[in-house]
């Protein structure tokens, strides 16, 4: 941290200097280095987070507390939403399949979509808007409350009892709202194919898990624990560094869930290529 | 902390039926391919798999009985393809069963076909080298469907000449569709058949009358057969020598009868000259 703040004052002492000099250039030159400074405390944070989370004590009760809260509380939403996703890409996907004569591929066709992209990806973006933006709120309220400077005082690890808690709770939760929203999903596309047809349920499933394999749902399970780590640790992060000041609450859970949200798909770019590799 | 026991338990509940769900995809994905039943591997060795993958179906008589568990080149020839097969399907499959590769539909994936062999034999063990036959290349069947192109463009060129001919009025078709006068030449031909037919009509109409007039022909000739047949008859009673112009013509002795009768004539007729002649120096005839 003091390393941070001493980077930030040597930073404007020189843009001062070079404001002299010429004005477009500093502008460039300083979102360059404001990024990269973004990129260094991103990770020290992390790895601070990965030296936190090993040492005990282990703080479980707040670990199921977070649980509970982060994902008990957004299962309605995420079933809903994976529901609709099942149900309208179903109905989307039926007249392209039917020109083709391959309406029969529907269910093929949907539960590999919901399975591999889809479910992972919405829920992801929908937990980084809920539960990112929550961490980023509630950490950023407690900083400018100084609740966090009262916690460092009372000899209690801030760091250890609100970021490690809440990363891992984000972590290990949303592949399980994944599930959830993937079974859900593929119930709505089931009732999105009787719609406009009459197929059995045990057929339908039977059709969905004769198009998917190992190879479509593990991928699909283990990018989502990155998700998750990646949606935890910036909402802690932009809440944890936020700005002193109700102004700074906003922005920390504003940045959370842009942040995130980008990092769900930079993190789904990488996994389907490692996971394209993997395959060939 | 009453609450904080029951949301514990809601969390607990949250978790399992994450757990549950994900066993159960776990398990029926892999019911599919088979990782919870008993199976057993045989091994086929094809020149050429044509597309075919780790994973594909195997099916026996059209139903999924196993997948292909490993596809490995073994020589530039060969290809090893270890097939992993339902332990119930063991009966039906005999030690001389033939694996082939064949396609799941038009557009789907490629499938591992056996066929199970004759029914006399012994059951196939695990570990056996099933015996396979070529897949049928599509590559050979496009090289076929080639020829078949280059043949037709040949054709459609020849045709395409040809209605040139035509169209340029060679040959008789050219001549018979471009040319004005055979047009006109066939116009009047057709007028003509016209005309024809008309007339025709019209004679047909009056062969009512001609039946008429064949059927009196007819009765004349049964009548001149009748006279004909009365005349065989008087010419034979003539031949025989019936009646007076018979006996006239074929009797002899009447023909020596009125030759004797006509030499009698002769003499009397000279002694008449005779008797003439003096009576016409007769003086009591003087005066005649």
């Amino acid at each position: 941290m003091e390393k941070i703040i001493f980077m930030q004052t040597n930073y404007e002492k020189q843009e001062e200097k070079a404001k002299q000099d010429n004005s477009s250039i500093i502008i460039s030159d300083s979102v360059f280095r404001k990024f990269f400074i973004e990129v260094y405390s991103i990770t020290i944070f992390t790895l601070r987070f990965f030296k936190e989370v090993l040492k005990p004590p282990y703080e479980f009760n707040e670990l199921m507390k977070q649980s509970f809260l982060i994902g008990y509380k957004s299962l309605p939403l995420i079933v809903i939403t994976g529901f609709i996703i099942g149900l309208v890409l179903t109905i989307q996907t039926r007249p392209t399949l039917a020109k083709f004569g391959a309406e029969s591929w529907l269910p093929a066709m949907v539960a590999v979509s919901i399975i591999r992209e889809i479910g992972p990806v919405i829920t992801a973006l929908i937990f980084a808007g809920k539960v990112g933006s929550g961490i980023g709120a509630e950490l950023a309220s407690m900083n400018v409350t100084e609740q966090i400077d009262a916690m460092q005082v009372s000899d209690t690890n801030p760091f250890k009892y609100l970021v490690v808690t809440r990363v891992v709770s984000a972590t290990l939760i949303l592949p399980l709202l994944v599930i959830f929203a993937d079974a859900v999903g593929l119930l709505g596309s089931y009732v999105g194919v009787n719609i406009k047809g009459n197929v059995s349920a045990y057929f339908y499933f039977s059709q969905v898990f004769q198009s998917l394999e190992f190879a479509d749902l593990f991928p699909a399970i283990i990018k989502t624990f990155f998700f998750g780590f990646a949606i935890g640790l910036i909402g802690s992060y932009k809440g944890y560094n936020s700005n002193k000041g109700t102004e700074g609450v906003g922005k920390a859970a504003n940045s959370a869930v842009v942040f995130a949200s980008l990092m769900v798909f930079l993190i789904d770019m990488i996994a389907v290529q490692i996971t394209s590799l993997l395959q060939n | 902390m009453k609450k904080s026991t029951s949301n514990k338990m809601r969390l607990g509940i949250f978790i399992s039926i994450g757990i549950v769900l994900l066993i159960l995809g776990i398990y029926f994905i892999g019911e599919k391919q088979q990782l919870f039943r008993s199976t057993f591997r045989v091994t086929g060795v094809f020149k050429n798999v044509s597309g075919l993958q780790i994973g594909n179906n195997v099916r026996l008589s059209g139903v999924n009985v196993g997948t292909v568990d490993n596809i490995s080149i073994v020589s530039d020839t060969s290809v090893s393809v270890e097939i992993m097969i339902d332990e119930n399907a063991r009966q039906f499959i005999k030690k001389d069963a033939i694996a082939s590769i064949g396609s799941e539909g038009l557009m789907g994936n490629k499938a591992l076909i056996i066929n199970p062999g004759t029914g006399g034999k012994k059951r196939i063990e695990s570990g056996d080298i099933i015996a396979t036959s070529m897949p049928i290349d599509i590559d050979s069947i496009l090289m076929k469907l080639k020829t078949t192109v280059e043949n037709t463009a040949d054709i459609t060129g020849d045709l395409a000449s040809m209605t040139r001919n035509i169209e340029s009025g060679k040959g008789t078709i050219g001549r018979l569709i471009m040319d004005k006068s055979w047009r006109e030449n066939f116009e009047t031909t057709f007028i003509n058949l016209r005309k024809g037919s008309t007339e025709f009509r019209i004679l047909m109409e009056k062969a009512n009358d001609i039946d008429q007039a064949i059927l009196s022909v007819k009765e004349a000739i049964e009548n001149t057969s009748n006279i004909t047949s009365d005349l065989a008859k008087i010419t034979a009673s003539i031949e025989s020598g019936e009646g007076t112009i018979g006996r006239l013509l074929m009797d002899r002795s009447m023909a020596q009868n009125i030759d004797s009768t006509f030499i009698k004539l002769k003499e009397g007729a000279a002694g008449l000259k005779i008797l003439m002649e003096k009576a016409k120096s007769s003086w009591l005839l003087w005066g005649f």
